[in-house]
């Protein structure tokens, strides 16, 4: 492959000995030599065609954003001699090198080899391919190249961050007959004190209420509120309408953050959760219990990437073909449009519960932007509809708004108990 | 680590450093001009290569940097051959050095940011050596391109070669024509040999 240079030195060769015949200077026709000298040296060395073999290794391939990964690559040479060779490990545009070089220029000879090794860092989820190494064997005078794709992959999983909801009160409202966590106002086998009741027959000894029936002389047995589980559906707002901001600091991002959060502190609490993401398909998980769902939850989260135009109506069909009725549904929204409010509205009407986080998307816009007076002026009169939208969804639901600046738990602890007991 | 903080720096500034020193040259040539409009037309011509050139640093246009080149060249040797006279010495010295300054800034490109970044003690010699090689054959190429052309003009001048017939004149032209596509094709040949 020719270069630019050696084309413009040709041209210029061309140039300078056509001025020359035509002025008859032959000064000048003897400046068209140097370009030409130039070129004749480039070719006695020109660039080989490289024959080189690649082998990548992680120290990780599952990572959470913001967290390091070792890269190492071996570079082997099973050609002739290279002598200039540019090696470039491809990687995706969102990471960012820490430390040392994806990217070396250097001399290898036959069966040589070139190790290289860096960090990387991606601030954002995703699930990340790293390669394939590019190579471009050079000769020193920059007037050709040569070439070669070498299709070494390697996946890396980048995690979302997760909230830490560990001190936050967030428990289904309406539970199901198995057990659980979530007081269900009603008997059954749990440790919160109900009452007392006359002693039957078959009663446990270790459940009799030694006080009160010495007081009253006959024996009475304590019962207890049932601890059952509940099922809540958390759902994420990844619309492309709903991205505003840059790739780390957006609402998708702080709503992925936020639903990984809840997902793993509902299902702490021996509780089903499931996920329905709004993005260029709807993507759903249905309820399951235990750690193996937190995974498959983190997996579809993973992919989440702002995209697609899914109305509310059609997770509201969603939910009621695939989900059970009496769930909690957390929707996490940045409620950018009012049909929020009519699917909300709709959703009551069903019968589900609904609770709402909405990480704001005007502290974000605010942070990044220039804070001049006349924006004061925009984000006041944005606010004041932002917190029109807020307050007509407060007489259906429950909503948080969270400024994704501040932890989640910060938020949802200055309400209480979410969602409110009923 | 002072060396690993100069030498990018070293290599970022060459390039700049090689094209101010052509810009003010060929500044001071067309300026010696007694002619006035021919010192204006050049020093528009050299104005428009300088800003040229700075746009595209500036712009990252990289589209207009090797119009500002040959417009520079241009006016230098428009001067030349035009006004001045052409002395060959320093005209081959002036074109060597034009030629240097984009080899100088694609080694620049290539080779800075990886001084830049924080490599092991093996990688960084390696990379040391490589640049070692591409100033070296620079160097050479510089050196013979200024000393090639003065050597046939000895030749010519000496009478060894009849350098004022037509003849000479078309087969010089017809073999520099030969050259030149021959190099260009070379690539194309070779890989289809290969």
């Amino acid at each position: 492959m020719r270069t630019p240079l050696s084309s413009g030195l040709a041209a210029a060769s061309l140039g300078l000995l056509v001025a020359g015949l035509a002025f008859r200077s032959w000064q000048v026709v003897l400046l068209a030599l140097p370009p030409v000298i130039v070129l004749a040296l480039g070719s006695l060395f020109p660039p080989a065609r490289p024959r080189l073999v690649a082998v990548r290794t992680l120290s990780r391939d599952r990572a959470e954003a913001g967290r390091d990964v070792d890269v190492k690559l071996v570079v082997r040479n099973d050609g002739p001699t290279l002598d200039l060779v540019e090696i470039v490990d491809v990687l995706p545009r969102e990471f960012e090198v820490v430390h040392g070089t994806n990217h070396a220029v250097v001399s290898l000879e036959r069966g040589g080899t070139m190790p290289m090794s860096y960090t990387v860092r991606s601030p954002v989820k995703g699930d990340f391919r790293i390669g394939p190494v590019r190579v471009r064997s050079l000769d020193p005078l920059a007037l050709g190249a040569e070439d070669a794709v070498l299709p070494t992959d390697a996946r890396l999983v980048v995690a979302p961050t997760m909230e830490d909801l560990r001190r936050t009160k967030l428990q289904p409202r309406r539970t199901r007959p198995w057990f659980g966590q979530v007081s269900s106002r009603q008997l059954g086998e749990g440790t919160d004190f109900w009452g007392v009741r006359e002693y039957t027959a078959g009663d446990e000894v270790r459940r009799i209420n030694w006080k009160a029936s010495a007081r009253l002389d006959r024996l009475y047995t304590n019962e207890y509120e049932g601890e059952r589980s509940g099922d809540v559906v958390i759902v994420v707002d990844a619309r492309r309408e709903s991205f505003i901001g840059t790739e780390t600091d957006n609402p998708i991002e702080h709503s992925v953050r936020a639903a990984l959060g809840i997902a793993e502190h509902v299902l702490a609490s021996k509780n089903r959760v499931g996920l329905i993401v709004q993005r260029e398909v709807l993507d759903w998980v249905p309820p399951a219990f235990g750690r193996k769902q937190l995974y498959r939850i983190l997996d579809h989260l993973t992919r989440v990437r702002p995209g697609g135009e899914w109305p509310f109506a059609h997770v509201a069909w969603v939910l009621t073909r695939f989900f059970p009725r009496d769930c909690l549904i957390v929707l996490i929204s940045p409620l950018q449009d009012r049909a929020a409010l009519n699917a909300v509205i709709a959703m009551e009407a069903r019968g589900y519960d609904v609770a709402i986080v909405s990480p704001s998307p005007l502290a974000i816009e605010w942070r990044l932007g220039e804070q001049r007076p006349e924006d004061q002026t925009a984000l006041r009169i944005l606010r004041m509809e932002r917190d029109n939208l807020v307050s007509q969804l407060r007489r259906v639901a429950q909503v948080v708004d969270w400024d994704p600046a501040t932890p989640l738990a910060l938020a949802l602890r200055r309400i209480g108990t979410w969602p409110r007991p009923s | 680590m002072a060396s690993t903080q100069l030498i990018p720096s070293a290599l970022r500034a060459a390039p700049v450093v090689t094209l101010a020193f052509l810009v003010g040259w060929a500044v001071l040539d067309v300026s010696a001009i007694g002619d006035g409009r021919w010192a204006a037309g050049l020093l528009a011509v050299l104005g428009i290569g300088a800003a040229a050139v700075i746009l595209s640093v500036v712009l990252r246009w990289r589209g207009i940097r090797p119009v500002g080149l040959v417009a520079i060249g241009a006016s230098y040797i428009g001067a030349h051959a035009f006004v001045l006279g052409v002395q060959l010495v320093s005209a081959l010295v002036f074109l060597s050095f034009l030629i240097s300054q984009a080899e100088l800034r694609i080694l620049a490109e290539r080779f800075a940011p990886l001084f830049e970044a924080a490599l092991p003690p093996g990688e960084r010699s390696r990379i040391h050596s490589a640049l070692g090689r591409a100033v070296l054959r620079l160097i050479i190429a510089a050196v013979l391109s200024v000393v090639v052309p003065i050597l046939a003009a000895d030749l010519a001048v000496a009478g060894i070669v009849p350098a004022t017939t037509i003849p000479t004149a078309i087969a010089l032209a017809g073999a520099l024509v030969a050259v030149v596509a021959l190099l260009a094709l070379m690539p194309s040949l070779s890989r289809r040999a290969a």
